[in-house]
């Protein structure tokens, strides 16, 4: 087979099997509009043809993408024409590709179609990516092979400490789709779901249902009425009872969407290695997504741990990689684990950045300023939270339980500010700035030094009284900056120094600065 | 956890300032705009009074006074101590900047790694002859500002950059 890369001048239409999906895919999304006007249709002496009209009109604007979309590959590059009325033109050179998503949608699974987002570099969190929505699921394997590892064979100018890239043999123009030979790092354990009711996923989806739900128990009263009733006969047994079987019915729903939830997303993840330097991700139960992240745009791995993960020794991991965000949409195309055992996360980041230190390494602690400001921070605003309640209750006529709410705060916030000092922490490795910190969601980042490319120090005026500053590293990955929290000064100075040598180091105050990785400043 | 002190690696290190101020124009610019601001904050009240027509007059004193004297230590206060702490320097290999007044904030970024350069000057600046210049880099956090530069060295300076970032090849990330 002739690779897809090498290509042609002709403009192409994506898979004619869109047009089947399209409709379908628009009709879903006008969904509440549909029903409102197939419900209200009924009831007046409106004739039936204007439904079909309406559906008509869907069904040809979906078709209309299809007609409207049309892409080429030729000549290195990719581009996508689209649009009708606001035409666009996307173009990307094949070698500045740095991520490859696959994903394949239920409608898409059904007819054998995925479609390929395509990540490049420089143009950050920003730029827009390169949709193919979509191709025949053979094709869009292949071609996503094609790219990473024509990405891979041709190494470019920046060699970096942080590559792991091993040799590469294949030319580019054989087929790497699936026969790569390819190291397992992940692979989804089933009994890992158990791990799903410590996430907040159950929490936001409930919230998303209540919210969307909310909007149709009002036209369905019916249904309303039953629940009201239900809701009754709960409440007749006690306001006690009712409080218990309330949280207890919430706390069932809210496990049963998270489980849910870490089911469809998650379903059969695997994480691979291929040979051509490439780590592909592949889960989903309804929806399938393969993702391949270039090892050589690879910055970093975050390690977070949330606190109910944490009580549980478990936590997840997201590769730090330019080219792909870690916030939206993009979010879940960085993730290395699903949330799992702990141990299966730190053995996953050593395999992907082969830095022990910094992957479970001690980390050194901030001091007591930062200690101290863990504590203002924490009991400030709650204990204005609590004299503000006490206060109202004296004015005006509050029930207890009111101020006893507005007061468990402060009780709380030095847990809270212990905690989030012990979190506190960074170090510096060979390779790597490790930063951690936080109680709630607590994250360890480990960021290659050599991914850092600017630095900034940064003192509110509390900070400037305490003597401490926080350092922000900044880079093109991920989550752009990394920030290291209440480090003295003079400490914050050194870190940026170490991680950005002579660039930082040529405006130091001491002359006697001896640069520990003077080959940096030639780069 | 380890404690700070002789267990780490590194020796403290303190950095000096950028070497230039930026024009003492800028000190100018800063009391427009903040008397800009102020107006506009007196237009507010101005409209409050017309609004409330039956109420009280007591809240409007009060706000009043205290908008004013904070506006007024600020018009006063905020040009000179921005002046002190806005500083910039660019070296063969890196931009370093200084800026802010309550919160400050230095930036060092090496040249290899700056993608634009942009010079804009708003309308108060047009005034005075100055303007901004502006570096990015690859990083969406990463970009670096100096305010208040003489128009004419903010041009030098642009040239300067543009001229090392085209050098530069690769994506820069």
């Amino acid at each position: 087979m002739p690779p897809i890369l090498a290509g042609d001048e002709q403009w192409r239409r994506l898979d004619p099997r869109m047009l089947l999906v399209h409709p379908i895919q628009e009709a879903v999304r006008f969904l509440p509009a549909l029903l409102v006007v197939f419900f209200s249709g009924r009831n007046s002496d409106r004739s039936g043809w204007w439904d079909w009209a309406i559906l008509g009109m869907i069904v040809a604007f979906g078709m209309s993408r299809w007609f409207t979309t049309r892409y080429r590959i030729w000549g290195g590059q990719i581009e996508l024409r689209r649009g009708l009325l606001n035409r666009r033109l996307l173009t990307t050179p094949a070698d500045r590709v740095r991520t490859v998503d696959v994903t394949a949608p239920v409608w898409h699974r059904l007819l054998g179609l995925a479609k390929v987002e395509i990540g490049t570099a420089g143009g950050g969190v920003l730029a827009e990516r390169i949709v193919l929505d979509a191709l025949a699921a053979p094709v869009a394997a292949r071609l996503r092979g094609e790219l990473l590892h024509r990405v891979a064979s041709h190494p470019e100018r920046d060699v970096e400490l942080g590559s792991v890239g091993g040799p590469v043999s294949e030319s580019w123009t054989e087929s790497v789709g699936e026969s790569t030979p390819e190291q397992l790092l992940v692979q989804l354990d089933p009994s890992w779901v158990r791990y799903a009711p410590l996430t907040t996923s159950g929490l936001v989806s409930a919230a998303a249902i209540w919210g969307f739900g909310a909007q149709y128990l009002n036209e369905f009263g019916d249904l309303q009425d039953r629940v009201e009733g239900a809701v009754d006969r709960v409440a007749a047994l006690g306001l006690g009872v009712a409080v218990v079987v309330g949280l207890l019915a919430a706390l069932a729903l809210v496990s049963l969407l998270a489980v849910s939830g870490y089911l469809l997303s998650y379903w059969g993840f695997r994480l691979t290695r291929h040979s051509g330097g490439t780590l592909h991700t592949r889960r989903g139960l309804l929806t399938t997504r393969a993702t391949s992240l270039e090892e050589k745009r690879i910055r970093g791995v975050e390690i977070g741990q949330p606190l109910g993960l944490r009580l549980a020794a478990a936590g997840r991991l997201s590769a730090v990689t330019t080219g792909l965000g870690v916030e939206g949409s993009q979010k879940g195309s960085a993730w290395l684990t699903p949330p799992a055992p702990a141990d299966v996360v730190n053995r996953t980041a050593m395999a992907v950045v082969y830095d022990p230190d910094a992957v479970s390494g001690p980390l050194v602690a901030h001091g007591p300023a930062a200690r101290r400001r863990r504590y203002t921070r924490a009991l400030l605003p709650t204990a204005v939270l609590c004299a503000a309640t006490v206060w109202l209750s004296r004015v005006v006529d509050l029930p207890p339980v009111l101020v006893i709410v507005g007061c468990v705060p402060v009780l709380l916030a030095p847990f809270l500010a212990a905690d989030r000092y012990a979190a506190l922490g960074h170090t510096l490795t060979a390779r790597h700035l490790v930063v951690q910190a936080g109680s709630l969601s607590r994250r360890r980042d480990l960021l290659a030094r050599d991914g850092v490319i600017g630095v900034t120090i940064r003192e509110s005026f509390f900070q400037r009284r305490a003597g401490v500053v926080t350092l922000t590293a900044t880079t093109a990955a991920g989550r752009q900056r990394y920030a290291v929290i209440d480090l003295p000064v003079e400490r914050g100075n050194a870190v940026a120094t170490v991680v950005l040598g002579d660039i930082v180091g040529q405006f130091a105050d001491s002359p006697g600065w001896a640069d520990p990785s003077a080959d940096r400043a030639s780069r | 956890m380890i404690e700070p002190g002789p267990t780490t690696d590194t020796p403290p290190v303190r950095l000096r300032e950028p070497t230039n101020l930026v024009c003492p124009r800028a000190r100018w610019m800063w009391l427009l705009e903040g008397i800009i601001q102020a107006l506009l904050l007196g237009g507010v009240q101005v409209g409050w009074w017309l609004l409330d027509r039956h109420g009280p007059r007591d809240p409007h004193v009060v706000v009043a006074v205290v908008t004013g004297i904070v506006m007024l230590a600020y018009i006063v206060g905020m040009p000179l101590w921005r002046f002190r702490v806005h500083r910039w320097e660019v070296t063969p290999t890196a931009v370093y900047t200084q800026t802010g007044w309550v919160s400050q904030e230095r930036r060092i970024a090496p040249l290899s790694r700056v993608q634009t350069v942009d010079l804009t000057r708003g309308p108060v600046a047009q005034l005075l002859r100055l303007a901004t210049v502006r570096v990015t880099t690859a990083s969406a956090a990463g970009h670096l500002v100096v305010h208040g530069l003489d128009r004419d060295v903010a041009t030098a300076l642009v040239e300067r950059l543009t001229v090392a970032a085209a050098a530069e090849r690769g994506d820069a990330t």
